[in-house]
């Protein structure tokens, strides 16, 4: 989010430099206390390596006197990053992924000279499928002797809550919503299985960490009057892409994980369904799709098979991992899977509760679609279709919904424990409602279903 | 060639090292003192792995050598 002077809400930490837009254009500046550890990235061939490897931004120098504040050295404009995701917004590859090209980059890094400043996860953002360092500012010239100064920053950012995913519940990647710099050791230690002692990367990197944690709290100047020579340090750096790298997590056992298997569409109405909403998509001929409820993300394919990206959320940590990592092994540029409940969307939160962005904040989008999603939030939610529409009304220009009677077995299943209290929920009810804010284009009834797709375009003009 | 006598003493080497040469640390994120310690003492650890990994390596690259050799 930018501020109203221009400046990005999120880029305040680092007095090198900063984020800021001007006229609808995002740059960096890069102050002049900058200028030795800038033309270090740059003459030592690092930033050339890294962006061949395409594991860091790209970015173009421009006129200086686009500053928007004293002492500037360079104004940059880096590539724009087309969706901003949060690390509370990934699954566990994801992260994983993010950790090991921070690990990547440090090593790399290191043959030029050069270490990195800090390792937040928040530095990291997905870009055409692939993690990619987007902090330029985040290098500095290795001094021999020197510990890695974001040796902690990692094992909160990363190592912790990938831990805590991996061997105890996948939901903990949720306290990355709460601890903004990363989990504190000492909870994480605390959360952790007393195995995880029997594991060395763990016991060191996370429980022995958290005791010197406490242990030094308040002992500042011991702190400074010790060194790590090169060798070490490259040691510490291999300890902890190992601890990374030995840290998996299996996603079963979940609600949605294999629910194309349990639902019930014929192969003949699923071809029509999949047929219509390709239809739609080249009607509307979209620059972003955000698919919501997108399980495992077959719909998000579709989309994807049309060079159209693709914000592939759905509420399920489970789903969400097998659409990475089909992704990844597709090679898939377009989709980008994210962990979201579309019933209390990622706030705006942090400093000023701007500097991380609320899901809305991200958009509006060109195209929402909700398959297979309407029922969850009326009967699951007890979400009238006034609330739900209005909701899409604010995220998108054209939505792409599909509607599930009573009479369909799925929403048969979840009344079958629970009183039936929706009286409204009927196909006249939602074309009423929705009809408030969209103007219905299309309505297809699918092949040997009950179910209903329609394409609604919104009324009003973002 | 690998040498226990030898990584034994470049060990002892890493540890003194590690320990002995005082320096300052200027950074705009807190490195945590307890951290700041605690990677020395750490490193000092894995970097006998570390050393261990590396030789392991260069072992079985020299083994290889050797056969593809006597294959050829």
């Amino acid at each position: 989010m930018t501020t109203t002077s221009g400046l990005d809400a999120s880029s305040f930490r680092d007095p090198n430099g900063f984020v800021f837009r001007r006229q609808g254009r995002l740059y960096r500046q890069i102050n002049q206390q900058y200028r030795e550890e800038y033309d270090l990235l740059i003459n030592s061939g690092l930033y050339h390596k890294l962006n061949a490897e395409n594991l860091l931004i790209s970015h173009e120098e421009v006129d200086v006197k686009l500053a928007m504040a004293p002492d500037p050295y360079k104004i940059i404009q880096p590539r724009l990053v087309p969706f901003i995701s949060y690390p509370y917004e990934w699954t566990f590859s994801q992260l994983k992924d993010a950790a090991l090209l921070t690990i990547q980059i440090q090593k790399i890094a290191m043959q030029h000279g050069i270490s990195l400043k800090d390792a937040s996860a928040y530095n990291i953002q997905f870009v055409q499928g692939s993690p990619l360092l987007i902090d330029t500012l985040s290098f500095e010239k290795y001094k021999e002797g020197r510990p890695w100064i974001a040796y902690r920053q990692f094992c909160q950012h990363f190592l912790a809550p990938l831990a805590l995913m991996a061997r105890n519940d996948i939901r903990l990647n949720q306290l990355s919503r709460i601890f903004l710099d990363g989990i504190p050791l000492d909870l994480a230690s605390r959360l952790l299985p007393v195995a995880t002692y029997s594991r060395f990367s763990l016991l060191s990197h996370i429980h022995l960490h958290a005791r010197s944690q406490k242990h030094f709290q308040n002992k500042a100047q011991r702190a400074s009057e010790r060194t790590l020579n090169r060798f070490s340090f490259m040691a510490l750096i291999d300890s902890l892409e190992s601890a990374v790298t030995s840290l998996n997590w299996r996603p079963r056992g979940t609600e949605w994980v294999d629910y194309y298997d349990h639902s019930n569409y014929s192969p003949e109405a699923m071809e029509f369904k999949c047929k219509c909403i390709d239809d739609y998509l080249l009607e509307i001929d979209p620059c972003q799709v955000w698919d919501i409820g997108a399980n495992t993300g077959l719909y998000s394919r579709l989309a994807a098979s049309r060079h159209i990206p693709v914000i592939s959320l759905d509420v399920d940590a489970a789903a969400v991992e097998l659409n990475y990592r089909q992704s990844r092994r597709e090679a898939n540029q377009f989709i980008l899977p994210l962990v979201q409940d579309i019933t209390n969307p990622s706030p705006g939160i942090g400093w000023d509760n701007i500097e991380r962005m609320s899901l809305l904040e991200r958009g509006p989008t060109d195209a929402v679609m909700a398959l297979a999603l309407v029922h969850h939030l009326a009967i699951g939610n007890n979400l009238s279709f006034a609330r739900i529409a209005q909701l899409f009304s604010r995220l998108c220009r054209a939505l792409i919904i599909e509607f599930i009677p009573k009479e369909d077995s799925q929403v048969q299943r979840m009344l079958s424990t629970r009183e039936d209290i929706f009286h409204d929920y009927h196909v006249r009810g939602f074309e009423e409602e929705f009809s408030r804010f969209f103007s219905i284009t299309r309505c297809e009834k699918i092949t040997r279903s009950t179910r209903r797709l329609y394409l609604l375009k919104n009324k009003t003009t973002f | 060639m690998f040498c226990f006598k030898n990584v034994f003493k470049m060990t002892l080497l890493i540890v003194l090292g590690t320990l002995c040469f005082p320096q300052y640390a200027y950074s705009y994120i807190d490195p945590g003192t307890g951290s700041y310690v605690f990677q020395i003492i750490i490193a000092a650890f894995v970097a006998v792995s570390f050393m261990i990994k590396i030789y392991w390596h260069k072992i079985k690259k020299f083994v290889g050598r050797i056969f593809s050799q006597k294959n050829k």
